[in-house]
């Protein structure tokens, strides 16, 4: 019998589910092993009876042996979701950052509800000021949750989006009864730039200064970012984006410092944290960071590490 | 009943864990508020260690180590030292006052300035009151919902 699958979004962007169907190929042949029976962003399945006609009391999601969902738990709806997921499927999977660490919507945390609807709805110069929306819009949880803040994880997949190849390996190994091989070291450990030793860097340099490189050459001989001066968030955040046998990371595949987008190294760790460690214990002014939170935490604002900054006293 | 602060402090073994070694042996009196881990250096306390021990409860935190340029290690407290605005950061960011953590230098012979530190600390923390911060645990999920 095929292994039944479910997908869901919540809080997210649907990229997670375009990487599902960047399998290409691969899809293909693990197709016939896969009965995709929920998954509304991409085929017609509705809730409540296709007519509206069931029970309006109870989601509709069938039963599955394997649960996918992305995005984060933002509100109400988000929540209800994610309950009936959880309670109809065998094994849950959090996919991608969003769904394992809050991933860019979290970065809402910093601000409270209610300064958030002011700056929205009444704080906005171009647009009539409006009250806050009442009918229709599920209502807010107090800020972004994680997927294991709200319900019991098996397999996080974070990634924004995850590479296929690590999809691929996740269904696959279920598919087989094992563990998944996902990768546990950091983006640094991918990433095939020359490091030459700290030098003698004081500040970090700003985002518009582009790295130094010779086009002509391949990225295993430019210098490493860090080192250059330029943020990149390789250290504290977790190898995958170059998928199973890639060059190199994604963003430094384009020159540029990673973001940070796969979330921190160990699945409870602290960006933000483990990187202005990083910097201080090597002699830079950690001042000279512009948003050290909301740069830092990005994509891993969920778990309370993202928090309104409490009024002065 | 009144609130007593816990405060943990990361004491390098060389300077300021044989200060307290000393004081005790002195029957020198501080208050018992503190609770000592012994570290080999001060230099090797990570950050993650003092904001895991806020995010368990502690009410203020120190890290003691060697005077500068008397680190065991040579520069092990320098180290300790540029941690230090990472951990002011943080605590910003959290919404912590920054007088909850205290990092403080007091060599093996120095009892009576440690128990003055920690003195000093037991006390300012006393003011400040509990700390507020507790993050979200799984166990939290069914309240907010």
């Amino acid at each position: 019998m095929a292994l039944r699958v479910a997908e869901e979004g919540l809080s997210s962007c649907s990229g997670c589910e375009v990487a599902i169907l960047n399998l290409g190929e691969r899809l293909l042949a693990l197709a016939p092993q896969l009965d995709f029976v929920h998954m509304p962003l991409l085929m017609d399945h509705k809730y409540f009876g296709q007519l509206g006609d069931g029970d309006l009391k109870r989601l509709e999601i069938p039963q599955a042996e394997l649960g996918l969902v992305s995005g984060g738990v933002r509100n109400q709806e988000h929540l209800e979701v994610l309950q009936a997921m959880r309670a109809n499927c065998g094994t849950l999977v959090a996919l991608g950052t969003c769904a394992t660490h809050g991933g860019i919507p979290a970065l809402i945390n910093g601000l409270a509800n209610a300064e958030l609807m002011e700056r929205y709805y009444r704080g906005c110069e171009t647009n009539d000021p409006a009250p806050d929306p009442t009918e229709t819009v599920p209502p807010f949880l107090e800020r972004v949750y994680a997927l294991d803040e709200k319900v019991k994880v098996d397999i996080y997949l974070p990634g924004c989006p995850p590479h296929p190849d690590h999809i691929a390996e996740a269904v696959l190994a279920f598919l087989e009864g094992r563990e998944p091989a996902l990768p546990h070291k950091s983006v640094c450990d991918a990433c095939p730039t020359v490091r030459q030793g700290k030098g003698q860097l004081k500040s970090v340099r700003r985002f518009l200064q582009n790295a130094q490189y010779d086009p002509a050459k391949p990225i295993a001989d430019m210098r490493c970012l860090l080192e250059q001066g330029l943020l990149c968030m390789g250290p504290v955040t977790r190898a995958g984006c170059s998928g199973a046998d890639g060059e190199a990371p994604r963003c430094l595949k384009a020159r540029v410092p990673c973001r940070g987008c796969y979330g921190p190294v160990r699945q409870n760790g602290n960006q933000m944290l483990d990187m202005l460690n990083a910097l201080a214990s090597n002699g830079i002014d950690i001042k000279t960071l512009p948003d050290r939170a909301g740069g830092l935490l990005r994509f891993s604002g969920a778990h309370g590490r993202l928090r309104p900054r409490p009024a002065a006293k | 009943m009144a609130f007593e602060p816990k405060i943990l402090a990361f004491s390098c073994n060389w300077c300021s864990y044989a200060a307290a070694d000393l004081a005790g042996a002195s029957r020198m009196q501080y208050p018992a508020n503190l609770r000592i881990v012994r570290v080999m250096c001060s230099g090797m306390v990570h950050p993650n260690l003092v904001m895991e021990a806020f995010s368990k409860g502690a009410d203020g935190v120190m890290v003691l180590g060697c005077h500068p340029g008397e680190c065991h290690y040579l520069d092990g407290n320098i180290k300790a030292q540029a941690r230090l605005a990472v951990v002011e950061e943080m605590l910003d960011a959290y919404g912590l006052e920054p007088e909850r953590f205290r990092l403080a230098w007091c060599s093996s012979a120095e009892a009576e300035r440690f128990v003055e530190v920690v003195t000093e600390m037991t006390e300012a923390v006393r003011g400040l009151g509990p700390n507020p911060f507790r993050p979200t645990r799984p166990e939290d999920a069914q309240e907010v919902a």
